[in-house]
């Protein structure tokens, strides 16, 4: 009895906005107290973020990411992408898509793509006679585009929480970079296809191909386009293991920057660096809290107990993937990405693997879920700073993001009942 | 004036300490960078390395989040939800508020003492992690992190009670 009244008050002071970290501590003593073991545990648990080399690659692909985010890069994106591609039929809203799935793999869907690229993509889009209700679910949608990329930060969290769990099968970071390229584009292409046919009696501005402007562009971005290269070819072609991609993409963006592009001053280097490490630290916290508490649901057997509940219930993998759909996609809504992780995939990991479910498989429809959660009104976070940064009301924005989420929840149908496609590059 | 000149000296303080902290935490950063570039050259130009050079930077991981979460401590900026906060009346909310962050500090009080348990019985143990470091040295960290955000949370939660009794006509 007591146990339900401790677990009410700790949800009730979560939704009152008490920091997660504070209220998985929390849980983890209360459950170490019951169990009667020593407090101090807590501090070893902690302990463990030293004891996982690859949680290297967390901070400084972050901090390669706030840099990319405070130069220019985002300009030289979308004159790249634009250069390339317009000439497409419904070119400048691919051009978006691309370009905003590019960048929110380096720099995580934290809302810097709507603000960086959504203003440059958003009256761009407008003058090109697209309509303001689509060009502005568009942007909003596209802030948390690309989270299926790598090297985008929830891809590496998730294989660190499922590598943390033993649950038999190995996680590797590189299988889930691998995993989400096809979900990833599949989510593009569709976007695309839906944007061709929502427009396709709206007369949109094509400009013709310009090699001039193609080769102007390249000349720009010269430094930046070997990134994803960078990342994917060196880790898959062995030069290096993910955390050496992540200090050598850390090290190249800093040098490119800040002493070839110039765009970010040294005395506004460290103000950069804090600001990275602030939210590493956000992360990192909870990570480190939720390491204990993980041990403890386990010694108390809940992912045991919990499968055991639903099974009885549910008795086929399909039901249980929808029912597990419909949990993300509130969850995603609720809970930012970081937290979602850390909290969520420690329960449910045991129990999809107990239904067959493919630990790399359930990374791609958890994060494929969440996505869509950060554009589900009322309180999806895209919305909220859509309509801060263009100025609307947040009403306009449920209404523009909905047609944007209807094809999501189709690719994310799709990614859930085709594992093929997220395993297919994988040796399984 | 006393009262005026004490003012800004603690805001002095603060602002120093906030500019050691973060040197600190961006010197741990670039270490950590130095380090880990340093360790691909070595590998694959030279096929060696330094030996405690992983050991080191993987602390180094534990010791930057830290102090990033230390740092966002502040202003309370650390990852929550914040559905009801939207919908609280504007005269609940410093009530609320105080709520929390006296929890926040609670919780992360009874973790400071209890990691310093953690870190008293290692520095009697005397394990060394690499190149004579004591261990207990590498996890000092975690008590001391847990105490200032506690500290920084309690003085969040003070800032509401004044601004509770400011509102008051």
């Amino acid at each position: 009895m007591t146990i339900y009244i401790f677990a009410l008050i700790l949800i009730l002071l979560a939704l009152l906005g008490t920091p997660l970290f504070a209220v998985i501590l929390a849980v983890a003593m209360l459950g170490f107290y019951y169990l009667d073991v020593s407090l101090s545990v807590i501090a070893i648990e902690v302990y463990r973020i030293a004891d996982t080399p690859v949680l290297l690659a967390l901070p400084l692909f972050t901090f390669a990411g706030y840099i990319l985010a405070e130069s220019r890069t985002s300009h030289r994106l979308v004159r790249l992408t634009r250069a390339c591609l317009c000439w497409m039929p419904g070119g400048l809203a691919i051009v978006a898509f691309i370009a905003c799935a590019f960048f929110t793999a380096f720099t995580g869907a934290s809302g810097v793509t709507i603000v960086a690229l959504g203003a440059l993509l958003y009256p761009a889009l407008i003058e090109a006679g697209y309509r303001d209700k689509f060009s502005l679910g568009l942007v909003t949608t596209s802030g948390s585009l690309g989270l299926l990329f790598p090297p985008s930060l929830p891809l590496i969290l998730y294989a660190i929480i499922a590598q943390q769990m033993n649950v038999g099968a190995k996680v590797a970071i590189s299988d889930l970079f691998l995993a989400g390229l096809l979900p990833g584009l599949l989510m593009v292409v569709l976007l695309s296809f839906w944007s061709l046919w929502e427009n396709r009696q709206n007369p949109v501005e094509r400009p013709l191909f310009s090699v001039q402007e193609a080769k102007s562009a390249l000349r720009e971005a010269v430094w930046e386009i070997p990134l994803p290269f960078f990342v994917l070819g060196g880790i898959y072609g062995g030069f290096f293991a993910v955390s050496e991609a992540a200090a050598a993409t850390a090290m190249y963006v800093l040098v490119v920057e800040v002493f070839i592009y110039k765009e970010i001053s040294l005395s506004k280097l460290p103000a950069i660096m804090r600001d990275s490490m602030v939210m590493v630290g956000g992360i990192l916290l909870i990570l480190g809290v939720s390491l204990a508490s993980t041990n403890f649901l386990i010694d108390a057997e809940v992912p045991i107990r919990l499968f055991d509940v639903i099974q009885a219930h549910v008795s086929s993998k399909i039901v249980f993937l929808i029912l597990l759909n419909i949990l993300l996609l509130i969850l995603g809504a609720i809970l930012d990405i970081f937290s979602a992780i850390v909290i969520m995939v420690p329960i449910i990991l045991p129990v999809a693997i107990n239904y067959g479910v493919d630990p790399v498989h359930l990374g791609i429809i958890f994060l494929a879920n969440m996505q869509i959660g950060y554009i589900t009104p009322p309180v999806g976070m895209n919305l909220f700073i859509a309509s801060y940064r263009f100025d609307k009301p947040i009403i306009e924005l449920y209404q523009a993001a909905i047609p944007f989420m209807i094809v999501l929840l189709a690719a994310v149908l799709i990614i859930t009942y085709v594992p093929a496609l997220s395993l297919v590059f994988l040796q399984r | 004036m006393s009262n005026n000149q004490h003012k800004p000296f603690t805001e002095r303080v603060r602002s120093v300490l906030y500019r050691i902290e973060d040197g600190i935490l961006v010197g741990l950063l670039l270490l950590m960078i130095g380090l880990a570039v340093t360790q691909i050259f070595l590998r694959n130009l030279f096929d060696s390395g330094i030996v405690w050079s992983d050991i080191l930077v993987r602390i180094l991981v534990l010791w930057v989040g830290l102090v990033g979460a230390m740092v966002a401590s502040r202003q309370g900026n650390h990852i929550n939800i914040d559905i009801l906060d939207r919908y609280l009346p504007e005269r609940a909310k410093p009530v609320v508020g105080i709520v929390v962050q006296l929890f926040t500090a609670l919780i992360c009080t009874v973790a400071a003492y209890f990691s310093l348990l953690f870190v008293q019985v290692e520095y009697a143990d005397g394990g060394t992690l690499f190149a004579q470091v004591p261990a207990w040295v590498c996890e000092s960290i975690i008590p001391f992190a847990f105490a200032v955000i506690a500290v920084r949370y309690f003085m969040l939660s003070f800032e509401n009670f004044k601004n509770i009794f400011a509102l008051r006509p």
